[in-house]
């Protein structure tokens, strides 16, 4: 599983190119990557737009499509992502109970398992695995933030 | 006042704010810190001999045991030495091992006793009142925190609308979504209604209603994600100041319809230009970040719900900078008191007030 990193981190380019903060996530259903995406906040003026949800929106759409029970596809998908899921990410992971989940580098400011204990919170466990191309992926982030986020009003961007 | 009443003169309209006061109430939800009942721990304190001896015995504590920054060191001639869970062996050991010089270390294992002393600082009186009867403590009163606490923070007119905006979240749940999670974003500077959502059929799904008010004030700055099957409010002129495009077109003509919504206002600011973003001087520092930049995200906005959030969706509104949660009915998954306090984690790099609306009811 860890094999498809190299693909979440094409999101995480992706997203940084598009002026976002870099991070990207792949949905891995079998061994088929049925969902992909990068953060879209900026582009959509909605905080909640992480890559998490772009796959989630996109599998939704995928089940739909494919004429698939949604509950089940998810307990079969396991989410690869470069950063730790912030804790509405994981919290929206635990409660879809998906398989695995697979990230990067830690997220000490808001993870969903470093900063709080999600699992404990919800209720459901899910196997995560860290470390995965963490340099890689916290490179990328270092890099964005040593410029600015062109939406935050000036203030925010001090504190970062 | 009932905010769907038919219109009533004015003596009426002062029995039915009554009314509304004695329907809800409004409670502060602040982190653990802030509860009446406070923590203490056990500490090793010794009575000097004489108060000769205090200044050399004050001095080495300071900088080789730096305990208790809340509390007084000393009390009359009594004087706290460390916690009793810091000590593996002896106190003497403990001591030496701090490099504690040999005449302070003499004058400290003299009478020494295990007493209770509060374990935290004072955040509140009601705290420190307590606190003092154990041992003398520091003390810096917070007006702001006292006034969350006894429930001054509000004006009576503000008190008022957000009881309004609560008994709104139940008529909108009853008469336009069948029961089920309604939410109502305000900027509380005029006050005016930004947006408005109802969740559809959520069960077992991601999109709660605060995931769809967080797009739908999206919408009201040009941006938001999802497609919806609900048609929005258009706005009539191109240049005006405010949108309403954050607010479905049934919930306002629902509030429309009724006389007693009429005096309600309605719409968000446009988010700014660039230059605009401009911190002006004269509006000082006292001036949050809406009034400043203009809307990002949801920043400086209220958020009224009829249920409280699920972590998710707590963590959503984290991520949008709310300002303030004002929930009816605590739920089993709710993050913010019945599950969990997100609010009271302070690792976050944002923070917002949650307030519960109490009924008698």
């Amino acid at each position: 599983m860890a094999a498809f990193m190299e693909e979440a981190l094409v999101e995480a380019r992706r997203a940084r190119d598009a002026g976002e903060v870099p991070v990207g996530c792949v949905f891995v259903h079998g061994d088929v990557i049925i969902a992909r995406g990068g953060n879209e906040v900026n582009v959509h003026r909605n905080a909640t737009r992480h890559a998490e949800f772009i796959c989630i929106d996109a599998t939704l759409a995928y089940c739909r499509e494919k004429r698939l029970p949604a509950r089940q596809t998810f307990s079969e998908i396991s989410v690869v992502v470069t950063v730790e899921p912030c804790i509405m990410c994981s919290a929206a992971l635990h409660t879809l109970a998906v398989k695995e989940i697979i990230y990067g580098c830690e997220n000490d400011r808001f993870g969903g398992k470093t900063v709080v204990d999600v699992a404990a919170v919800v209720g459901q466990q899910i196997n995560i695995t860290g470390g995965v191309r963490a340099d890689e992926a916290m490179a990328l982030l270092k890099e964005f933030y040593k410029g600015d986020n062109p939406s935050a009003p000036p203030v925010a961007k001090k504190r970062k | 006042m009932d905010v769907l009443s038919p219109p009533a003169a004015k003596k009426a309209k002062s029995v039915h704010c009554n009314t509304l006061d004695d329907l809800f109430g409004i409670k502060a939800l602040l982190s653990d810190e802030y509860k009446k009942e406070i923590k203490l721990i056990k500490v090793h304190s010794c009575e000097l001999e004489s108060k000769q001896q205090l200044q050399a015995v004050i001095q080495e504590l300071a900088q080789k045991l730096p305990h208790f920054q809340h509390l007084k060191r000393v009390h009359d001639r009594n004087v706290l030495i460390c916690p009793t869970a810091d000590i593996k062996d002896t106190l003497e050991q403990h001591l030496k091992q701090h490099q504690i010089s040999d005449h302070v270390l003499k004058a400290l294992c003299r009478n020494v006793n295990v007493v209770e002393v509060p374990a935290n600082s004072a955040k509140l009186r009601v705290q420190y009142d307590q606190m003092v009867k154990y041992w003398p403590c520091k003390f810096h009163p917070d007006k702001y925190a006292e006034s969350l606490q006894n429930g001054s923070n509000f004006t009576s007119s503000q008190r008022l609308y957000h009881k309004r905006m609560a008994q709104l979240l139940r008529h909108l749940s009853r008469d336009l979504n069948q029961g089920q999670p309604v939410a109502i974003c305000v900027d509380p500077r005029q006050p005016s209604i930004v947006a408005i959502a109802g969740s559809r059929n959520s069960e077992g799904s991601h999109q709660h209603c605060v995931m769809w008010l967080v797009d739908h004030v999206a919408r009201s700055q040009q941006g938001g994600a999802w497609q919806s099957q609900v048609d929005f409010v258009q706005d009539e002129q191109q240049h005006a100041a405010k949108t309403l495009r954050g607010l479905p077109q049934n919930y306002y003509d629902y509030l429309q319809s009724h006389e007693h919504c009429k005096d309600l206002q309605y719409g968000a600011e446009l988010p700014r230009r660039g230059s605009e973003k401009q911190p002006e001087d004269e509006l000082g520092t006292s001036v949050d970040n809406l009034s400043k930049y203009g809307p990002y995200l949801c920043t400086g906005y209220d958020i009224y719900l009829l249920r409280e959030p699920c972590l998710m969706c707590a963590m959503a509104l984290v991520h949008s900078r709310v300002k303030r949660i004002f929930f009816l009915e605590q739920s089993k998954n709710g993050a913010l008191a019945s599950s969990f306090q997100l609010h009271a984690v302070k690792e976050l790099n944002h923070h917002y007030e949650v307030f519960q609306f109490t009924t008698t009811s």
